[in-house]
């Protein structure tokens, strides 16, 4: 009972790793799958924000070069109602001072760096501004940063994304898209500056994977399908143990039954050979005597009565033997079988030896082919047929080995016919075929076929044997049909 | 000296019927049988003396034919053995070989073949007993020679001359000459020939020793 038990917690410990190791598989290329999507999102939308910031830059360039005259709708005017990021426009004519000291400061740098420079910066409100020294006037933009967000572009929803964006700068910073960010998990996070030398912000992008986001039914599903490769593979190794075991025993009872003929034929001699060897004496005996002269007639008459009595042992022990081996009646266990089924039984049992030579039985029926027997005794005819079938088969080269087994019913008999292509059976053996102790192969006993064909007498049957053209030999027994 | 025994068979087998027609068989050319049942009362009782064979079954109750006659050859019993077995394999035949067997012949056995193997087996067992009996015969007179004779003995069946013994044994042709006659006497020698026959192997022991 231990050893079952072994199995099953080894395999347990088995399905556990396998489980363990598919799931971390699955999830590393789901998390590596889920930071590239990140990346792929953070970098369009650092690409839009610079776009825009760049945008920003090339308005106040404009306004510095065009100079607009101050009329009554002065370009700088009308453009927050097409940029709806821009709040204000500020323009400061020579002479003029800014609204803003912050500005003037700005102006200064901007004049040195002839760019556009960041003038002030409330990120917390998403405000900025940015100044432009020019001649003869210089401007200002103020932008509304949550309002320069180009959302029809945006790589990912909104609302629902789960990534996080914010633009931080000298530890302000603005959320443009909030996300979800969880205590635990996986952390992906992106940060680059913008790619616009007058707004110097960084581009900060954060993605937390929580533990839901893993692939959880891929991870089942992965375990399932260990469980049941294992379990497979369990019942496989377990099917081919039991098969090995039943060919063991298959074995074993075919030495035994070997053991046993041997146990019987010795006994069978020595209890023979001691009435034979009286026998044989007193007759002997009786004719020296008879030979002398004058004859000694009493002696040899009693040596004649002695061998009369010894010819009787001997036929007592024939007696005694037939009655202790004696078969019942073979009619007595006899049952409806399907001849097919038998045979694939019996091929079954014989698969390795099939295989060794390489051989495929061609079966052949009809029509479902059910005959009255002993289903024992059957297989045995069957198994004997198809053994000396393959024996023969392995005097003839691989390519020539063809074995047919032919099930039809005629005329109320069920006929198994068993073909081989092996040397046939020479014409001079054929009338002795069935002869108990009759045998062609060294060391055989001849009791195969004489079995055989007793065992089919006793079924109602019979067996036959004759040629097969070209060459071969065929057998074919006949059994009562289970229904005629 | 013993008077030559009539030889005896001694046949061994559990089967009364196979003792009895063998006996019958084995009495027709006039050999005297004594069957046995019981190895083991054959073993204890019979004349390891007497002049004859043994004809035994391999296959008996309680012990195995082969096994008493490993005895046999143990006890250094020198009447010759026959094995009779049911059914003899080629291993069984080895074994009883080995074990000094002279015959091994399957039953049923035929007449001839039997009653040619006990002759045969008999005939040879009298001839040895014979050639062991001469020998017996031919020490106790070689050890009434004296010491001076043995050594003449020697040199005689070295053959030397009795002038060239004179020399070896520093002793005259005549004294030489009486010692021959001598020692041709005590071993009851009527030629040269014979004497070297029969005595050459026990000087030849005799100088060994």
């Amino acid at each position: 009972m231990r050893k079952p038990i072994r199995r099953g917690a080894l395999g347990v410990a088995l399905w556990m790793a396998m489980s363990a190791l598919g799931s971390v598989i699955l999830a590393r290329n789901e998390l590596a799958s889920l930071r590239e999507g990140f990346e792929t999102d953070a970098r369009i939308a650092h690409r839009l924000l610079s776009q825009q910031a760049v945008q920003h830059d090339a308005v106040l360039a404009s306004l510095s070069l065009l100079q607009p005259a101050d009329a009554t709708a002065p370009p700088e005017r009308r453009l927050p109602s097409v940029y709806s990021q821009i709040l204000t426009v500020e323009r400061r004519d020579p002479g003029q001072a800014w609204s803003d000291v912050r500005l003037q400061e700005a102006e200064l740098q901007s004049r040195s760096l002839r760019r556009a420079v960041l003038a002030q910066a409330d990120l917390s409100n998403a405000r900025f501004q940015l100044v432009r020294a020019a001649e003869p006037a210089s401007f200002a933009l103020q932008i509304d940063q949550r309002q320069a967000v180009p959302w029809t572009e945006w790589p990912m929803p909104r609302d629902s994304s789960p990534v996080r964006v914010a633009l931080e700068y000298a530890g302000q910073s603005v959320v443009l898209q909030p996300g979800r960010i969880g205590a635990s998990g996986w952390r992906f996070d992106f940060r680059k500056h913008l790619a616009a030398e007058s707004q110097p912000f960084d581009v900060v992008a954060t993605r937390q994977v929580g533990w839901s986001e893993l692939p959880w039914v891929a991870m089942a599903f992965w375990s399932l399908a260990a469980a049941g490769l294992l379990a497979g593979a369990m019942a496989l190794s377990r099917q081919r143990a039991a098969r090995q075991r039943a060919e063991e025993l298959l074995r074993l009872g075919q030495v035994a039954r070997l053991n046993a003929l041997g146990e019987l034929a010795g006994g069978m001699a020595h209890e023979l050979n001691q009435p034979l060897t009286a026998l044989l004496a007193n007759t002997q005996a009786a004719r020296r005597l008879l030979d002398e002269d004058p004859p000694d007639l009493q002696t040899a008459r009693s040596a004649m009565a002695q061998a009369v009595e010894q010819g009787r042992r001997a036929s007592d022990v024939v007696g005694r033997l037939r009655r202790a081996v004696e078969r019942p009646d073979g009619t007595e266990h006899a049952v409806p079988i399907d001849l097919e089924a038998a045979v694939r039984n019996v091929c079954y049992l014989l698969e390795p030896e099939l295989n060794r030579s390489a051989l495929a039985p061609k079966l052949v029926a009809c029509a479902p082919v059910a005959v009255r027997a002993d289903p024992v005794a059957l297989e045995q005819i069957i198994f004997n047929l198809l053994t000396n079938a393959l024996q023969a088969l392995e005097q003839v080269p691989a390519a020539q080995r063809e074995l047919a087994i032919d099930m039809a019913a005629h005329s109320g008999s069920g006929v198994l016919t068993v073909t081989d292509t092996g040397p046939g059976i020479a014409p001079e053996v054929l009338p002795r075929l069935f002869e108990p102790f009759f045998s062609t192969r060294a060391g055989g006993l001849g009791l195969g076929l004489s079995l055989c064909e007793s065992l089919a007498q006793a079924m109602g049957g019979d067996l036959s044997a004759g040629h097969h053209t070209p060459r071969g030999a065929r057998f074919r027994l006949s059994l009562p049909l289970a229904s005629p | 000296m013993n008077t030559p025994q009539s030889p005896v068979v001694h046949l061994i087998d559990d089967d009364e019927a196979v003792r009895a027609s063998l006996s019958l068989l084995i009495g027709t050319v006039g050999l005297r049988v004594q069957a046995w049942a019981d190895p083991q009362a054959f073993l204890a009782g019979f004349d390891r003396q007497g002049i004859g064979a043994i004809v035994l079954d391999v296959r008996m109750p309680g012990i195995s034919g082969l096994t008493v006659l490993g005895t046999l050859a143990a006890q250094g019993v020198d009447q010759p053995v026959i094995m009779l077995t049911g059914h003899g394999t080629v291993e069984m035949c080895r074994r009883a070989f080995k074990a000094g067997a002279a015959e091994f012949l399957e039953k049923p056995v035929d007449d001839e073949v039997l009653l040619e193997a006990l002759q045969n087996a008999v005939r040879q067992h009298v001839q040895s007993r014979r050639r062991s009996e001469a020998g017996r015969e031919a020490r106790g007179r070689y050890a009434q020679l004296s010491e001076r004779e043995r050594e003449v003995l020697g040199l005689i069946v070295a053959g030397l001359t009795n002038k060239e013994i004179g020399r070896a044994l520093d002793l005259s042709p005549r004294t030489v000459e009486t010692h021959r006659a001598n020692l041709f006497a005590k071993l009851g020698a009527e030629s040269l020939a014979q004497l070297i026959r029969q005595y050459a192997v026990l000087v030849d022991e005799a100088d060994a020793q």
